[in-house]
């Protein structure tokens, strides 16, 4: 395959998964502003939001306010932010674009038409009524299109590729939006137990969509900050969490390998880092220091991603 | 004007099963239908960028579903001539890289030959794989009466359009299937595994066992970027970037998640100029360096060859028939178009005199762009054109204005005509020869336009060539 | 006369440069008057490859590399053998047709200032007239290194009233092409002993005579060339006779770029 193709792959497959990240927590903002009881602190969310999303100083930089309205505008379809939800189906549509052979004309389609029913949505002024609706149909494509290419696409090199791609974009996610939040969890005899505490604890696990997961999986115990760590950071059930997101890299990362008959340091190093993985609780994470264990697993996987770039993008001889 | 479909308000015997057909589509089923295709273009990504566009948006090229026929008789007329005319093209250019007997001939000026911007001195002497410099010809035909098909115009660089040729056909299948039960048509379909066959025939000297083959595209903001990932897909061959190739010790290779692999034969479809920034024009992004060195070394086929765009320049245009009967020896079975040249001071004075009545168009242009249509343009425009070609007569040469053939479009719930002309595609290969029966057919939308080019608001339909 | 050159270029680069294509025109050119006796090639980083000649004669290396970021040398040493044939160049066995040298390009396109520099009637095929076009651009600019670059066109030149030997020769061959004699832009060395010379490659145009042939005329010096120069390549305008043409891939970095020759006759042992 060719190096830029499998680059390419790798890239739609990130805009896709970072489009649906987007949509679930603007979906989070939107049940905050549901909940009639605004207290102050829900300022604090909406920057949080932001600053999850990665965006908040160049948020700051074209508007002076931080409200509701210009924030979803702004994740939506604002052309200040090259990482709107737009921007992110424009370059998954352009990356895929150009590879174009390289997935079943059922993804094409599937990835086409998110691009094309886009206009349908962005036109005219920005209405915030109207979010649920979008957002609905953001998350309703974006498993289309992952069910399309489970459905129809070859179990090739290239299927990995789209993998690596959709579970690199995950695991930083879900570990950036941890970090933004991480005091949140951290033991505090003043916080815990608290209505604060369970509102906050609540929005996050909302905002990967992991609360009903949570519910089942720990059944109807309190909530308490412990589990959370398990359950985001720790569980191979939960399939936001990023565990299972270095999993998923580290099996198709060794699919890559063997389909190749080659081994390389990208796949030895997240099988050290999943190793890592195994071996840890949540009480250990804590003692490390949740900001420091993110910031170093955030670091590792970049590692990671350059080796990978270094074996499969560049295409030259090794 | 001549009517392919109707004479005298009857259909013609070819049309008589269409006609009825069309006829019996109540409105709304065709508006039904009109919107699936619309649909069905729009998925599958067939869009055309049109230049002179700002915000590089994706259109839809009009698609009108009344079908353009050929009968076998016309087919084998048309066949004929275009693969002689793609025969002679690649005699030509021989010669004149070679040991331009034509021109010692005096059948050609050697001025126009030498002096040609498309005239490309690299290519002087070289040996070219299996002496074909232009294996894909697109040949632009018209119709002006019930006898005669004219060549307007070759396009021996990288012509387009096949794939609409093909998707054209696809989708009428698949809204009409009816149709198709009635009709006789020749398939189409073939084209892709025509040109791959006929691309292997054209392994340069270095390649050992089954040449690898690519296409090489300028980027999918090129207007045909879609044909060139159609071709590459129903070819089953890479399609490839400037930045997927690289040239080391003159072998080239493309970049895969392998390592480097080495690469046999490039249909490109880039523009000469940008295919090498190292021996042609340096500030390419496009092209690959080295890529040139590699085709001269033997280790690569770069189809067409440089300098092949020689060939379709409108001012060699004018000289079709004596280059038939130079390299061929037969007269042309297809005829071309009266041209004046306005370097020559007696057809000069005879076009500015009578620019009302002719088309004058660019001798290196092309897609339509910078043309003149007399009987349509504003004053103005005439004593524009006027001033331009008494700067620069040599670049400039004009024809009557000829009456298109017509075939009728659908419009609200009738049947208006309008005018078309026809591109077949003509591949040539070591030893052998393919030719798909059909064509691209353009129609030009606005009543009474005589400009086919989709980057000018033309469309296309299905052609159907009859096998009986 | 037995002409020695020794002609050195160094690149250094700011940073790594992923993937570097050079192609080299510095052998001199084989023909009767200029006998190469010997030429030796050399580059610090990657290996000469050598490409089939093209139709100009012109005798092409490509240096192909990856990954470097030391400094690189290319040098080439020769020793040549000229003789003087006032101007006329013998040999060339070329097989692109003179007229092709018809063509201006943007760099050659004369202006009226230009062709204002003829005064006398147009002769064709005639040595006299080519001397006089010569002649007349020979004085047309001022010689003044350093204030012309390499997209100085021949009109700039002119409107700026000074120039190089590159400048002077696009302003004769855009001036002979549009008097309908073929000509081109020549590139090589020039052994100058005088307190003027300078360490820098040389540039002339030649012109084709009808019954004659190319002829080498030298518009900074008013004359024809002799056994004093040494041809290595010719083109269009300067553009195509670059001595080394590279592109980089993927690289951000600037280049220092250091020049040094010397072109000396040699006295008999």
């Amino acid at each position: 395959m060719l190096s830029r193709t499998a680059e390419n792959l790798y890239w739609t497959a990130r805009y896709i998964e970072r489009a649906d990240s987007i949509a679930r927590l603007l979906e989070v903002a939107y049940r905050i502003h549901l909940i009639p009881n605004t207290t102050e602190g829900y300022q604090n969310e909406w920057e949080s939001i932001l600053a999850a999303a990665g965006i908040k100083h160049n948020y700051l930089n074209t508007n002076s306010e931080i409200t509701k309205n210009k924030i979803e505008y702004y994740l939506l379809f604002d052309p200040n932010n090259s990482s709107s939800v737009k921007a992110c189906i424009e370059n998954a549509r352009n990356n895929l674009k150009m590879v174009r052979t390289a997935v079943t004309l059922e993804v094409w389609n599937a990835v086409n038409t998110w691009y094309h029913e886009l206009s349908n949505y962005d036109k005219g002024k920005y209405d915030s009524k109207n979010l649920p609706q979008i957002l609905d149909w953001i998350k309703r494509q974006v498993n289309l299109i992952k069910g399309t290419i489970n459905n129809t696409q070859l179990l090739n090199d290239g299927f990995d590729f789209i993998y690596l791609g959709i579970f690199y974009e995950r695991a930083d996610f879900t570990a950036r939006i941890i970090d933004v939040k991480y005091y949140i969890l951290l033991p505090s005899s003043s916080y815990v137990g608290t209505q604060v505490d369970n509102f906050q604890w609540s929005i996050m696990l909302r905002s990967v969509s992991a609360y009903r997961g949570f519910k089942w999986a720990y059944g109807n115990s309190q909530i308490d900050y412990k589990k959370i760590i398990d359950f985001l950071i720790l569980s191979n059930m939960c399939p936001r969490s990023i565990f299972y997101a270095v999993d998923k890299i580290q099996y198709h990362l060794g699919r890559l390998a063997q389909f190749y008959q080659s081994d390389n340091a990208a796949n030895r190093n997240v099988k050290k880092i999943h190793k890592g993985f195994v071996n840890s609780n949540a009480e250990q994470i804590i003692d490390f220091g949740l900001h420091e264990f993110l910031t170093k697993f955030i670091d590792d996987m970049s590692t990671t991603y350059s080796d990978l770039e270094e074996v499969y993008f560049l295409g030259t001889d090794r | 004007m001549f009517n392919e479909v109707f004479n005298k308000n009857k259909p013609r015997i070819a049309y008589k099963d269409i006609v009825s057909w069309a006829n019996s589509l109540p409105y709304h089923t065709l508006i039904k239908k009109k919107n699936e295709a619309e649909n069905l273009f729009k998925k599958i990504g067939i869009t055309f960028s049109v230049y002179n566009n700002f915000d590089s948006a994706e259109r839809l090229i009009p698609f009108d579903m009344f079908p353009r026929v050929i009968t076998k008789l016309e087919w084998m007329t048309i066949q004929e001539g275009v693969v002689q005319r793609s025969l002679a093209i690649n005699a030509f250019l021989r010669d004149i890289y070679n040991k331009c007997e034509i021109i010692k001939a005096k059948k050609i000026p050697a001025k126009l030959v030498y002096m040609n911007p498309a005239y490309e001195i690299k290519m002087v002497g070289l040996k070219v794989p299996h002496n074909i410099y232009s294996p894909i010809i697109g040949t632009d035909i018209i119709r002006t009466d019930s006898k005669s098909f004219r060549v307007l115009e070759d396009n021996c660089r990288t012509p387009s359009g096949v794939s609409y040729m093909i998707e054209n056909r696809e989708i009428m299948m698949r809204m009409f299937p009816e149709l198709f039960e009635k009709i006789n048509i020749e398939p189409v379909e073939n084209y892709s595994s025509y040109l791959l066959d006929i691309l292997k025939s054209l392994a340069p000297k270095k390649c050992e066992g089954d040449p690898k083959i690519v296409i090489l595209t300028p980027g999918p903001l090129n207007s045909a970027y879609y044909e060139h990932s159609y071709l590459a897909d129903t070819m089953g061959v890479e399609l490839v970037q400037g930045s997927d190739l690289i040239v080391e010790d003159n072998i080239t290779f493309m970049r895969t998640t392998q390592g480097k692999q080495k690469v046999d034969i490039i249909y490109r479809r880039i523009d000469d100029d940008f295919i090498d920034p190292l021996s042609f024009n340096e500030t390419s992004v496009i092209g690959v360096p080295g890529l040139f060195h590699s085709y001269k070394s033997g280790y690569v086929n770069i189809c067409s060859a440089p300098g092949s765009g020689i060939a379709d320049d409108k001012a060699i245009y004018t000289y079709m028939p004596d280059i038939i009967r130079f390299y061929l020896g037969e007269e042309p079975k297809l005829p071309s178009i009266k041209t004046w040249r306005c370097s020559k001071a007696a057809d000069r004075k005879y076009v500015l005199a009578n620019l009302e009545k002719l088309v004058v168009k660019e001798v290196h242009g092309s897609g339509g762009y910078g043309m003149l249509i007399g009987n349509s343009a504003t004053k103005t425009k005439i004593k524009s054109f006027k001033i331009k070609i008494n700067n620069n007569p040599d670049n400039y040469i004009a024809q009557p204005i000829l009456s298109l053939s017509s075939v009728p479009i659908f419009k609200k719930d009738s049947l208006t005509p309008r005018h078309v002309d026809l591109r077949p595609f003509t591949l040539l290969g070591h030893r052998k020869r393919r030719l798909v029966p059909g064509g691209l057919t353009r129609v030009a939308l606005k009543e009474g336009s005589l400009v086919v080019n989709s980057s000018q608001g033309g469309g296309v339909k299905d052609t159907w060539v009859l096998k009986n | 006369m037995i002409i020695n050159i020794n002609y050195e270029t160094s690149y250094v680069f700011s940073s790594n440069v992923p993937r570097l294509v050079q192609s080299i025109m510095l052998h001199p050119t084989e023909c009767l008057n200029q006998k190469v006796i010997s030429c030796d090639i050399v580059t610090s980083k990657g290996e000469l490859v050598e490409v089939p000649k093209d139709a100009l004669g012109h005798r092409l290396y490509n240096i192909y590399n990856k990954n470097i970021s030391e400094p690189q040398t290319i040098s080439m040493k020769c020793t040549v053998e000229t003789k003087d044939f006032f101007g006329l160049m013998k040999g060339l066995g070329e097989s692109v047709h003179p007229d092709c040298f018809l063509r201006q390009t943007k760099l050659t396109e004369p202006d009226k200032k230009i062709l204002n520099l003829v005064k006398k009637k147009v002769e064709k095929s005639s040595v006299d007239f080519c001397h006089y076009l010569n002649h007349c651009v020979s004085s047309s600019i001022e010689y003044l290194s350093g204030t012309t670059d390499i997209h100085t066109s021949a009109a700039d030149a002119i409107s700026q009233g000074s120039g190089v030997c590159q400048d002077f020769s696009h302003i004769l061959v855009g001036l002979a092409r549009f008097h309908g004699y073929p000509a081109r832009y020549v590139n090589g060395f020039m052994l100058d002993d005088t307190d003027l010379a300078s360490n820098d490659t040389h540039a002339w145009a030649e012109i084709f005579i009808v019954n004659l042939g190319w002829v080498g005329f030298d518009p900074c010096h008013d004359k024809c060339i002799d056994d004093r120069y040494v041809r290595v390549g010719c083109g269009y305008d300067f553009s195509f006779t670059s001595m080394i043409k590279g592109v980089k891939t993927n690289y951000n970095g600037t280049e220092l770029l250091n020049h040094q020759l010397s072109v000396q006759a040699q006295t008999s042992q």
